[in-house]
């Protein structure tokens, strides 16, 4: 008996580390740089408050960095792809910002349908 | 029935209706799963609308409040395990709020969040002691309305309304995987959680009895009910179809709740902006004096103290001192640093656990004749409300293994 629940225990352990168990954080980051993409979007185009921008910024790389602090395989792709995001400048071009997007997008759909 | 007043009644419930969960989840919904979750908002909407007309209707007639009955109904024993968990749901809920609109400030003037988390407290505070309940309610409520820019910000969007309309029809999307099935399920769960929120009736019946109401103000209480909740939930199915439209396509799975804003920003710019922002604004404020009074009104009914603000702050002490001390503790909460969207995860998840403990006892005191006479539920009403009982007990039962197995909705 006891050997099943350490067996299972040991697998649930397994589980919980890995680009699998990444992949809520991948998620996350995705989100974070397309939002941050479309927050510098608007504001080139004069429709947001520079405090709104200032306070998104700062929430936003928060919550990047948090994610990336998040990761088990820190060194795999994907956590290189966060760390490069959270390189850029806070007012660095959408289009740089969602060329990582696209990155973590394609590595999150082949996780998700490995 | 005086026409301006129950227009404002209407305004107040329209502009309260929001608040942080249902701001928060009805983007992430839209932005995961398109239009295919607002036919839960109808659903639940439906089901708000039932049992606030029967706490307004319990309240008019038995002149009493539905704590104060609960205790009657249910006994001393089930009665303190509904008071212990209400008080939990609704303290974490008050928590979520504060934490909320100080973020919501955050963004408006940049004030620093904690900073902001403590002025906001004791202006709100403040406002309840000098404000008569029924000004309270309206300066919120009303207040809230600039929640409206959403609505508006949708029509500008030009959405395919047909797709919207076909979002009102019960669904479940093709071709989800395991994962986001179960994913869809919370959040559908999440959804019947933060429209039928506990505190929502607590605030609601109390209020009915603190403004005096009588046989004279049932039509009142059907049509504020009705009309209020939904036109009310309106806002939220805009902020929904909003993102389905605008976040979904870019990738964004709006993380914080400030994102929610950008909806009006993109067709009107910076004023979109700011009035979507002061709309958010107020509607949590709102919220968090709902949720702390709700959780004041369940304590005092409780317990047979003096309550209500009709009455002099000094007239009713252990109720001052309690909803005064309830908001110190939720400010406490939002201190410790603890993230406003883990706050708003609890709160969702607490409340569905407390809602057929909150229902059951409305459900059978407004069934019955010894309280209510002929105003007893007529046939409509006991078969809506005994058909969301059971919704309501079956995503209480789902929702615990739905959060963990979803790790909160977040896949």
């Amino acid at each position: 008996m006891w050997r099943s629940s350490l067996l299972l225990a040991l697998l649930l352990a397994a589980c919980s580390k890995g680009p699998q168990a990444d992949l809520s954080a991948i998620k996350e980051a995705r989100s974070l740089a397309a939002e941050w993409a479309l927050v510098n979007e608007q504001a080139t185009q004069g429709k947001l408050t520079a405090t709104y921008v200032d306070t998104m910024h700062q929430t936003l790389r928060e919550q990047l960095e948090t994610a990336s602090a998040a990761l088990t395989v820190p060194d795999a792709p994907y956590g290189q792809e966060i760390r490069a995001i959270l390189k850029q400048p806070d007012n660095s071009a959408p289009a740089a910002l969602r060329v990582h997007v696209a990155r973590l997008k394609q590595m999150e759909d082949q996780l998700e349908s490995a | 029935m005086n026409p301006l007043e129950l227009t404002l009644g209407i305004m107040t419930a329209v502009g309260g209706f929001v608040d942080i969960s249902e701001l928060v989840f009805a983007a992430k919904a839209g932005s995961q799963f398109g239009y295919a979750l607002i036919w839960v908002f109808g659903f639940s909407t439906v089901g708000i609308m039932v049992f606030s007309e029967m706490s307004g209707r319990v309240a008019a007639i038995a002149k009493q409040p539905v704590f104060n009955l609960m205790r009657h109904r249910l006994g001393l024993k089930l009665g303190l395990v509904t008071l212990a968990a209400s008080i939990i749901s609704n303290l974490i809920t008050c928590a979520a709020e504060i934490g909320g609109v100080s973020l919501i400030a955050n963004y408006l003037a940049g004030v620093p969040y904690l900073l902001a988390a403590v002025v906001l407290t004791a202006l709100i505070i403040l406002s309840i002691w000098v404000l008569p309940f029924k000004w309270i309610e309206r300066v919120y409520g009303l207040l809230g309305l600039f929640m409206i820019t959403f609505a508006a910000a949708l029509v500008a969007i030009h959405p395919p309304w047909n797709r919207i309309a076909g979002g009102l029809t019960p669904q479940v999307p093709h071709g989800l995987s395991t994962k986001e099935m179960l994913t869809f399920a919370y959040f559908g769960v999440a959804i019947v959680s933060a429209v039928l929120f506990p505190y929502e009736v607590y605030f609601y019946s109390s209020g009915a009895i603190e403004e005096g109401w009588s046989r004279k103000d049932l039509l009142t209480n059907r049509v504020t009910s009705i009309a209020g909740m939904g036109l009310g939930s309106l806002l939220a199915i805009s902020i929904l179809a909003s993102s389905a439209q605008l976040f979904g396509p870019a990738n964004v799975d709006p993380a914080v709740p400030g994102s929610a804003a950008l909806q009006a920003a993109i067709p009107f710019g910076r004023w979109g902006l700011i009035c979507a922002l002061l709309g958010m604004f107020f509607a949590v404020a709102g919220a968090a004096v709902e949720t702390c009074m709700a959780n004041a009104y369940s304590i005092a009914q409780f317990f047979g103290w003096a309550w209500g603000r009709h009455k002099k702050p000094w007239e009713a002490p252990r109720f001052t001192i309690t909803w005064i001390l309830l908001f110190v503790i939720a400010l406490a909460i939002v201190i410790t640093g603890v993230d406003v969207m883990t706050l708003v995860d609890l709160a969702i998840l607490f409340s569905i656990l407390v809602l057929p403990l909150t229902y059951l006892p409305l459900l059978l005191l407004s069934g019955d004749r010894h309280y209510m006479g002929g105003q007893v539920n007529g046939r409509l009403a006991k078969t809506l409300g005994w058909v969301y009982f059971a919704i309501i007990v079956a995503a209480a039962l789902a929702a615990i293994p739905l959060y963990l197995l979803t790790s909160g909705g977040n896949g």
